[in-house]
């Protein structure tokens, strides 16, 4: 077994996600089998292998630096079951101070 | 046993904000004096489905702020995702040049303790998004302990240039010189304003300690610092603190320390280390910056204040202390500079820009971008005390009425009632033979030979010279009187 | 014969000419939608709207569909997750705006699998889309929605999104036709991101001169998009002088020949070679080693890595599904996305983290960045040999949707290997009826071509169901 299912759980907890222990089982079953599946890149010899980029789009295009203010930012604060007084709240974050 | 000797070995990180009238991925406003949530967009919003679009003008800037840095343009860099979740960060991940960046390799001049020049080498300088501000006491007032916390997205997505030097520092002052002069010489490049009360500059430090008997202290990264002052602070605290722990024998833990100003500590940050993990952003390709973009932009990049202030002492012979005081700002040293170029000889003119100049700009608390005298006038005004036609007493009052009347050098003149040039010839002699009339007593006395000391003689030049306001020489009224009464 | 029946371009001629009105041409529609979306439920959300923004633009009042991970303003939009909740978009997709400006009017948004991960559109939070050939039969996926809905007229046609086999796979195994354009030929703003360097989206329609016409409205560069192509014109219109591969070269697979391929395949791989052979064309073989053999692994690796950085923003604080009283942030974090994000998601995000975490990144994520150069080099290598490559668009023909809780996840991923390595070398990819088997159920093969050969390969589409002739319209599960 290449990852224990206490590692994968704690991959599951980087990700903001708490597996049940059956879901944890079928994870822990499923990223064993697809790492092994990703060792045959083992086969291949890539040291001179660039990474891959499209030709066409090769350069990444350069936007004006002129304002446009997007006409429905109201539509974007109605979606949030979170805001007060156009703030978003959240609980505190505790940790970081 | 030789006493224990402790070398601080400090790197720093600084976030800088760039200069540009948009965000650097959607065309929302910097402007952040607007009501929270107001510059948003689904882009700087992390909507599913927005993309993100490159400005322009942040890779100008980021060019810019590499060549003030001595850095060289890389003419490929990449973006990244550099993930973890904050509510501050709407897509969880940060859109980041991270280890391809598109400056790197510059350098910073610092004096060591003993007053010898030292490089600050700077290992690179990349673009990324700023992410959201966080209020987090906003509805009760409490600061400590509130169940909330409240997040405004108007920040979110503002162009940051993020400054990583290599651990080349080795004091707090060290570091204090590197990010005030690294500062100016942004402001320069015109890359950005770094107007610090308004957080354009954020500090973090990697602190570690190498000690004479060989061992070397963990690296500690300590964050959260908004001044200079705190940057000091924290740097000496956190140097203090780890020399502490290594003379007892004791062991650096290799963490993450936030700097709390109001106590002036650094305390052990309580989160487990983010977890990073990058990728390549695919919705941005590889950013190429031409050689001819590379060319333009160097032809465009100003000399930078350091350079400018020697330039002063070599060519102007200005004191290094008048140099550095005008470079310090470039539109100062620009006015400086301009008033030299309209004839003012260079000596004076620092003098006058720096006394004079600078005095109006805080009594009125001005820009020199505003200021009413051009430098032509101020140019010209000094050529007058120099040609001797007004005194420099007189100057000073044709000054301030240019300044706080508007008017032209000639106006304020005017309008002080001087007389260019002075009185003399026969505007003279009619007042010496109008003191000479009104003072027959004195004429006598004179006449008689009793003036052995010629303190009568002296009395008659006074009152001309009140007569003449000042505006006549000394020595001409002497002879002329001299000369009359013969 | 019922409006709902006709193609789109006759859809367009009918209208143009008053035969019916749009109205009229509407209403056929959602009749037909309220006959059977009972028994198929490819849609999420039905819309009523018959407003027409431009009467004069090329599909005014020709009623469509979009897959429901496509934005639209102030229209729920689900990815058929239960994360989105009822987010209603503050803005257009690209391809929407698009659309609507040429006069089309949209009816529905498709079911899909969540997120687009997956080809059996069962794994949605709304429930699973039946095949309209046989509704015990999974439509494929992840664009099934969309599939269906053309395959069963409820719309001339649809949009959908191809990851790696999304519109090619259902298409073929509903019996319509499905192209998946070069990446950057169509703006992706707007479309819900699962692995951003692979989506592209397509149209799906009953003929080959229908996808003909969409892409002609879709294929406009998009300053929304850094990917959107730039510089350069393509021609989508109809015109019979350019029906005709005589001395073009069509290749097979080498290394694919030696798969068993279900009988009714293999049949549909000799009837199309003889046609194609009849029209003048010459049969090739071209060897993609890589392809493969690596581009499985490569595809889910990268898909997978993009995916998961792609769904961190889904934390229930600006939009979507969300908790009022978590105690705590990461709490809150924790409890929105598990219970927001399906079981196939939460697998991707998982393994996605796992491959990119500092220890396992180099091993993992950046060698599958350098297969996928060895890949797509090898795509180009072979274009320079041949005009286009036939394949299978699925490995079987729809398996029967309870008979699916056997197949296993990674066997699952397999039957993908016709498709998916198309986006990994960004290819446009045709998906093409080609008749029924002896099941009644539609197969359906695949025509890929070089980077930007769109038009030809639809020319090329065109030309082949001249002789198959076009599918009819399926019933849907009514007798
Ligand atoms: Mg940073
Ligand atoms: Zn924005």
């Amino acid at each position: 077994m290449k990852l224990t299912k206490e590692e994968v759980n704690d991959i599951a907890l980087e990700s903001r996600l708490v597996l049940t222990e059956k879901e944890l089982e079928g994870t822990v079953k499923f990223i064993n089998n697809f790492l092994t599946m990703l060792d045959s890149f083992k086969e291949l010899d890539l040291k001179d292998v660039e990474p891959f980029s499209f030709a066409e789009t090769l350069e990444c295009p350069l936007r004006a630096d002129e304002i446009h203010p997007f006409e429905n930012t109201q539509g974007i604060i109605n979606q949030s079951a979170h805001v007060e007084d156009n703030l978003f709240k959240v609980p505190r974050i505790m940790e970081a101070q | 046993m030789p006493e224990l000797e402790f070398t601080p070995v400090i790197g720093i990180e600084i976030h800088i904000r760039l200069k540009t009238k948009t965000k650097i991925f959607c065309s929302c406003s910097t402007n952040t004096d607007v009501p929270p949530n107001t510059h948003v967009c689904p882009v700087c919003m992390g909507l599913p489905g927005s993309l993100p679009r490159l400005n322009y003008e942040v890779v100008q800037q980021g060019m810019l702020a590499g060549m003030a840095l001595n850095c060289e343009v890389q003419p490929k860099s990449l973006f990244f995702r550099k993930s973890y979740f904050y509510p501050d960060l709407p897509k969880g991940h940060q859109i980041s040049q991270c280890d391809l960046p598109i400056v790197a390799g510059g350098f910073i001049e610092v004096h060591d303790e003993n007053g010898n020049l030292k490089k600050i080498r700077v290992n690179h300088l990349h673009l990324e998004e700023d992410v959201g501000s966080l209020h987090h006491s906003a509805s009760d007032g409490r600061l400590e302990g509130a169940a909330i916390s409240y997040v405004d997205y108007n920040r979110s997505g503002m162009p940051l240039a993020e400054i990583v030097s290599e651990p080349d520092v080795s004091s707090a002052k060290e570091a204090v010189e590197y990010v005030t002069t690294l500062r100016r010489r942004v402001i320069y490049s015109g890359a950005s304003d770094v107007e610090l009360e308004k957080g354009m500059m954020r500090f973090d430090a990697n602190v570690s300690m190498k000690c004479s008997d060989g061992r070397w202290g963990r690296k500690v990264e300590v964050k959260n610092m908004n001044s200079f002052h705190a940057l000091e602070k924290a740097i000496e605290y956190e140097i203090k603190r780890q020399k502490k722990i290594m003379l007892q024998g004791g062991e650096i833990l290799q963490e993450t320390r936030h700097w709390n100003d109001a106590k002036g500590v650094t305390t052990a940050s309580r989160v487990k280390e983010f977890y990073r993990k990058f990728i390549v952003e695919p919705d941005l390709p590889p950013l190429i910056i031409s050689q001819e973009w590379i060319d333009k932009t160097k032809a465009m990049f100003p000399e930078m204040p350091d350079v400018r202030a020697r330039r002063y002492v070599n060519e102007f012979k200005l004191t290094p202390e008048a140099a550095d005081m005008l470079t310090d700002n470039k539109a100062l040293a620009d006015y400086f500079e301009a008033c030299v170029k309209a004839g003012a000889e260079p000596v004076r003119a620092s003098h006058w820009v720096r006394t004079e100049v600078l005095r109006i700009l805080n009594e009125k608390a001005l820009k020199i971008d505003s200021f009413n005298i051009t430098p032509d006038s101020l140019a010209n005004l000094i050529k007058r005390i120099d040609a001797g036609k007004i005194s420099t007493t007189q100057a000073k009052e044709v000054f301030d009425a240019m300044t706080n009347n508007n008017l032209s050098l000639d106006e304020a003149i005017k309008s002080c009632g001087i007389t260019e040039g002075g009185i003399v010839g026969d505007a003279l002699s009619s007042i010496i033979q109008k003191v000479i009339a009104e003072n027959p007593d004195v004429l006598a006395e004179i006449k008689s030979g009793k003036d052995t000391k010629g303190k009568k003689l002296k009395f008659l030049q006074g009152l001309v010279m009140k007569e003449t306001k000042g505006q006549a020489k000394p020595q001409e009224v002497a002879e002329a009187l001299t000369k009359a009464l013969n | 014969m019922q409006l709902y029946e006709l193609n789109l371009h006759e859809m367009i001629e009918g209208l143009k000419a008053k035969k019916f009105s749009a109205d009229e041409l509407l209403t056929s529609c959602q009749n037909r939608i309220d006959s059977l979306e009972k028994n198929l439920n490819a849609l999420i959300t039905r819309l009523d709207d018959k407003k027409i923004s431009n009467p004069s633009g090329i599909l005014a009042g020709v009623p469509t569909i979009l897959k429901d991970n496509i934005c639209t303003r102030d229209i729920k939009t689900t990815a058929a997750s239960k994360i989105l909740g009822e987010w209603k978009p503050p803005y257009d997709a690209t391809v929407w705006k698009l659309l609507r400006d040429a006069g089309s009017v949209l009816i529905g948004k498709a079911n899909l699998d969540e997120f687009a991960m997956g080809s059996s559109c069962t794994k949605s939070a709304y429930g699973a889309t039946k095949n309209p050939h046989d509704i015990s039969r999974v439509p494929g996926g992840s664009s099934g929605g969309s599939a269906a809905a053309v395959a069963a007229g409820y719309v001339p046609f649809s949009l959908g999104s191809d990851t790696g086999g999304s519109i090619r796979q259902p298409a073929s195994l509903c019996g319509v036709y499905g192209f998946k354009p070069t990446y950057g030929m169509v703006s992706r703003y707007g479309l819900i991101s699962y692995g951003s360097s692979l989506d592209q989206i397509g149209p799906f329609a009953r003929t080959v001169r229908d996808l003909q016409i969409v892409m002609s409205v879709l294929a406009h560069h998009d300053e929304m998009d850094s990917s959107s192509f730039r510089e350069k014109n393509y021609d989508f219109s109809y015109d019979e002088s350019k029906l005709n591969l005589k001395g073009k070269k069509i290749a097979l697979v080498k290394e694919f020949q030696s798969f068993n391929l279900e009988p009714s395949i293999a049949n549909a791989m000799d009837k199309i070679k003889k046609i194609l052979e009849d029209e003048g064309a010459e049969i090739i073989e071209v060897s993609l080693p890589v392809v493969s053999k690596y581009s499985l692994a490569c595809y889910y690796a990268l898909a997978m890595s993009e995916a998961h950085t792609n769904l961190e923003r889904y934390d229930g604080v600006r939009y979507g599904y969300t908790v009022q009283d978590a105690s705590g942030l990461k709490e809150m974090f924790e409890r929105v996305r598990s219970y927001g994000f399906g079981p196939e998601v939460k697998y991707r995000i998982i393994a996605g983290t796992c491959l990119t975490e500092p220890s396992r990144c180099d091993e993992y994520y950046v060698a599958a960045t350098k297969v996928r150069t060895l890949v797509a080099q090898e795509f180009a290598r072979a274009f320079t040999q041949t005009d286009f490559i036939l394949q299978p668009a699925a490995s079987s023909k729809a398996p029967k949707i309870n008979e699916l809780d056997q197949i296993d996840e990674l066997k699952s991923y397999e039957a993908d290997l016709y498709t998916l390595p198309v986006n990994l070398a960004g290819l446009p990819g045709l998906s093409f009826f080609t008749g029924y088997d002896d099941d009644n159920l539609p197969v359906g093969l695949q025509l890929i071509g070089a980077r930007w050969s769109d038009p030809e390969i639809l020319n090329a589409g065109i030309v082949i169901e001249n002789h198959t002739g076009s599918p009819k319209i399926a019933n849907g599960g009514l007798n």
